[in-house]
């Protein structure tokens, strides 16, 4: 049997205060009693200097783990590789003259380079479908801009604008099991192109349905390309996100889930087709009721 | 064209400050995420998803703010995502609330080195949700309040698995120095031995 001979209310405290001792969480005048009990109690004092071995021992083995060498460069190279999508963003017609002179050389080379066309195609794929990924992580999952409970129709379309209103009823028929939470214009921080937002809950997840102007910009035909050839739909997973993306004449559609990407690319083939032709009709018409071909001044004013 | 040629200019500077700022982190996200996932492939892709991420929301980051614990927020949301997809995680409820008390017993004896491997075998063996705390505050220095906002739990947790951590590592590392043949009475010091 073990027998005590100080004070071992004391040294139970001192010992329950030891963990915050060692990682410097005490109050001043706590730190300086147990700093008095561990001068005059060589149990605690043992106890202590055990408990820092281990720390110490545990950071000194901990820190001798380095990162590959090739991971820092990886990182910088995945960084600057995701620059291209800010250029797609840019509105700019000379550029988008210069890509698509540089696609078309590309597309009449040899099979190699055929083959880089097909990549390069891809890869402008997934940056056009990284739009509406963007905005739906940005607005909708980071932003939580929506309300627990929708909001009402009229305050749904007071969001929208006059331009876009009539989308929302093609919207929520499409989307049977969905509630629209939310519908706005919205755009990403530092950057001028604007999204028109559906915001939606169900099948326990968040869904967007963002919508877009091409501004020149195209998805690539052709069927090694397209999810779906026959309706020009497009998928990716992106971001832990699944997207599926479809065009209009002058709109690019895009819904963003985590719903798995055969569940997206079901609900997208049921939307694009109204959706496409209600934004085709309202952008050759002059002055169509639900004309959404104005969203950057329609944004300007919200 | 000009404004494009500004705008690229500026979110070029952007990624330079946000690689100067978020780069040297680096090593403590990848130990961290290594000795958490245990596997070296998915720890990198971890680091690399965090500083993407990192990258994407930089406009919300504010320079006076902590970008070190901003980046180990974001590496353990990406943990805990991935531990929910796996459907891995096991239950540890049981040790939330150590029955236990800081006993004035004899402590066991440690060996009186304590070598890498065995430190980093008793804490892999810790339960996942341990050894996230201990590697926050005892391996990266982070404070009670900076672990508990990256692990999103509330601070009297991190408190009681904290404890309850060290108190494992001592006897899994215990353990081994038994294995070494070293009792109470070959303790250098006599550590722990209640007078």
């Amino acid at each position: 049997m073990n027998v005590l001979n100080f004070d071992s209310k004391l040294c139970e405290r001192t010992r329950r205060q030891l963990d915050a001792y060692l990682s410097n969480e005490l109050l001043v005048e706590t730190t300086s009693e147990v700093v008095r009990h561990l001068e005059s109690c060589k149990g605690c004092a043992e106890e202590l200097e055990s408990r820092m071995r281990v720390r110490a021992a545990l950071r000194r083995a901990a820190l001798r783990q380095l990162p590959p060498p090739h991971l820092a460069p990886s990182i910088h190279q995945r960084l600057r590789r995701a620059q291209p999508a800010l250029w797609l963003r840019l509105r700019s017609t000379t550029w988008a003259w210069g890509l698509a002179a540089a696609l078309a050389l590309v597309a009449v080379g040899a099979a190699g380079q055929r083959l880089l066309a097909l990549r390069h195609s891809r890869q402008m794929v997934r940056n056009i479908l990284a739009l509406g990924v963007e905005d739906h992580i940005d607005c909708a999952l980071r932003g939580h801009n929506y309300p627990d409970v929708a909001r009402s129709q009229d305050e749904l379309r007071r969001r929208l604008g006059p331009e876009c209103a009539g989308l929302l009823p093609v919207v929520e028929e499409e989307l049977p099991g969905f509630q629209v939470l939310e519908a706005h214009i919205c755009s990403l921080p530092d950057d001028p192109r604007k999204y028109v937002h559906f915001i939606a809950r169900g099948e326990g997840v968040i869904l967007s349905v963002i919508l877009t102007r091409r501004d020149g910009e195209s998805l690539p035909a052709g069927r090694l390309l397209a999810a779906d050839a026959s309706a020009k739909l497009y998928e990716a997973h992106l971001s832990d996100m699944d997207v599926a993306g479809f065009e209009s004449r002058n709109y690019f559609g895009f819904v963003v889930s985590a719903l798995g990407q055969d569940r997206v690319l079901q609900i997208a083939r049921n939307l694009a087709p109204p959706v496409r032709s209600m934004l085709d009709q309202s952008s050759s018409a002059t002055a169509a009721p639900h004309n959404v071909s104005n969203l950057s001044a329609e944004a300007s004013r919200l | 064209m000009g404004a494009d040629v500004a705008v690229f200019s500026q979110s070029k500077n952007r990624l330079e400050e946000f690689e100067s700022t978020a780069i040297p982190h680096l090593p403590d996200l990848y130990r961290t995420a290594k000795f958490l996932v245990r596997d070296s492939a998915e720890a990198e892709d971890l680091v690399q998803e965090t500083f993407l991420e990192g990258w994407r929301s930089f406009h919300r980051f504010q320079p006076v703010s902590n970008c070190r614990a901003w980046l180990f927020t974001i590496l353990f949301h990406r943990i805990h995502h991935l531990r929910r997809r796996q459907l891995k995680t096991p239950r540890t409820e049981s040790f939330e609330h150590p029955a236990e008390t800081d006993s004035l017993a004899a402590a066991p004896p440690l060996p009186q080195e304590i070598r890498d491997e065995d430190i980093l075998a008793a804490l892999d063996n810790l339960p996942p949700e341990f050894r996230e705390v201990v590697i926050m505050a005892d391996v990266q220095e982070f404070s009670y309040k900076e672990t508990a906002e990256a692990l999103k739990i509330p601070l009297g947790t991190v408190m009681s698995r904290l404890s309850r951590a060290r108190k494992l590592l001592r006897r899994e590392l215990t353990a081994v120095a038994r294995g070494y043949g070293i009792g109470p009475g070959e303790s250098k010091s006599g550590e722990g031995r209640a007078r």
